[in-house]
């Protein structure tokens, strides 16, 4: 019975909750990819090798080994690049929008999708400042901005802004890599 | 008729009211998920079933594939499409075409029940068979031979819901019609 009990507290402590969408990709898309008037996709399908090739950077592998680009361009030339990052953890899966300017420095990173139970802890970490240390940021530079909020936000706060770097320096390698 | 509905124990109509009662959310809820995963309009469902093109056919592992096209704004805030690919569709299959069976069945036993003409009851029995070999049958078609297909598969999940509707309804109305002049 004890054994139960304890199985079923486990259950309910583990489960992910429900996806929340935090921002709509729509709105994303004009706030980081500005001014842009056509958009493509660039999907890569990565071989085993650049699998490995992007693991040994990063520590990471793209869910089925695909990495979609979106590039707006203005007048047929490439203005920026917008990249989706999934992040997975115990409490479910978030969603860090990374966008790139024409240089290839980080124009600006948003969290769009959370689940129930990440929601607030990502607002206080956005409501800290979060995202606005990303901006300028060059593909190949590691992000600490987790850093620059500890101390002024909860514990989970904190760790949702360590995920948050993590899926900018997933995104910054697979551009560094792929794109470029 | 081998048993009638209407004048069978409370404890028969009531134990019939709750089976149906519960299908029918079961139904719901299926519908929910085929909306979510599937959708109900056959390019959707052809999307769903159809063999992997080269677009998302897995790479060889010695080169990696750049593919490009143009999207929309609206494009990038699409879900990606849900796919069946055969592994999960002999899966598929394979668990829910014995629960089909064993739910056609009951309803059919249901509809035995009914107070029908013997060729309704024929035909309501065919339909509640009927659907869900349909809707496999699609997904298979779908898959094997034609996108096409995926009617057969809408035909199917239609046929599966109009099955349903039928015998509830009937089941419900003799089951507890007021009976003039009778008190309950």
């Amino acid at each position: 019975m004890k054994a139960l009990i304890l199985g079923a507290a486990a259950a309910a402590l583990l489960h992910i909750t429900p996806t929340v969408t935090l921002v709509e990709r729509s709105d994303v898309v004009s706030r980081l990819l500005p001014g842009a008037d056509r958009f493509t996709a660039r999907e890569i399908h990565l071989s085993s090798a650049d699998e490995r090739r992007l693991h040994d950077a990063a520590g990471w592998t793209p869910p089925d080994d695909v990495i979609t680009f979106y590039l707006g361009k203005r007048a047929n030339q490439v203005d920026g690049v917008l990249v989706f990052m999934r992040v997975d953890s115990p409490h479910g899966p978030l969603e860090v929008a990374v966008g790139f300017d024409k240089a290839g420095a980080i124009r600006g990173v948003e969290v769009t999708k959370a689940t129930i139970e990440t929601k607030p802890w990502i607002v206080e970490a956005l409501r800290a400042g979060l995202t606005d240390r990303y901006r300028g940021l060059a593909s190949d530079a590691t992000p600490g901005a987790a850093t620059t909020v500890k101390g002024r936000v909860g514990t989970m706060s904190e760790y949702m802004a360590e995920l948050v770097d993590r899926g900018v320096a997933h995104a910054g390698a697979a551009y560094r890599l792929f794109y470029r | 008729m081998l048993y009638d509905l209407r004048r069978s124990d409370a404890r028969v109509r009531w134990l019939v009211t709750l089976l149906l009662a519960t299908l029918g959310v079961a139904y719901v809820f299926g519908a929910w998920m085929v909306g979510m995963y599937a959708g109900f309009t056959p390019r959707s469902v052809a999307a769903t079933y159809v063999e992997p093109t080269a677009m998302n056919m897995p790479m060889p592992a010695d080169n990696t594939m750049v593919v490009e096209h143009d999207v929309t704004p609206a494009d990038m805030g699409r879900e990606p499409q849900h796919q069946v690919d055969r592994d999960l569709l002999i899966q598929d299959t394979h668990v829910h075409v014995p629960m089909y069976g064993v739910i056609a069945a009951v309803l059919s036993v249901v509809a035995l029940g009914l107070a029908i003409p013997r060729w309704m009851g024929f035909a309501l029995i065919t339909l509640l068979f009927a659907a869900p070999w349909l809707d496999f049958m699609g997904m298979w078609l779908t898959k094997l031979v034609s996108p096409h297909f995926a009617v057969v598969t809408l035909a199917g999940g239609w046929a599966m819901g109009l099955g349903y509707t039928i015998v509830a309804a009937l089941a419900f109305w003799q089951m507890w019609r007021p009976e003039r002049g009778v008190r309950t």
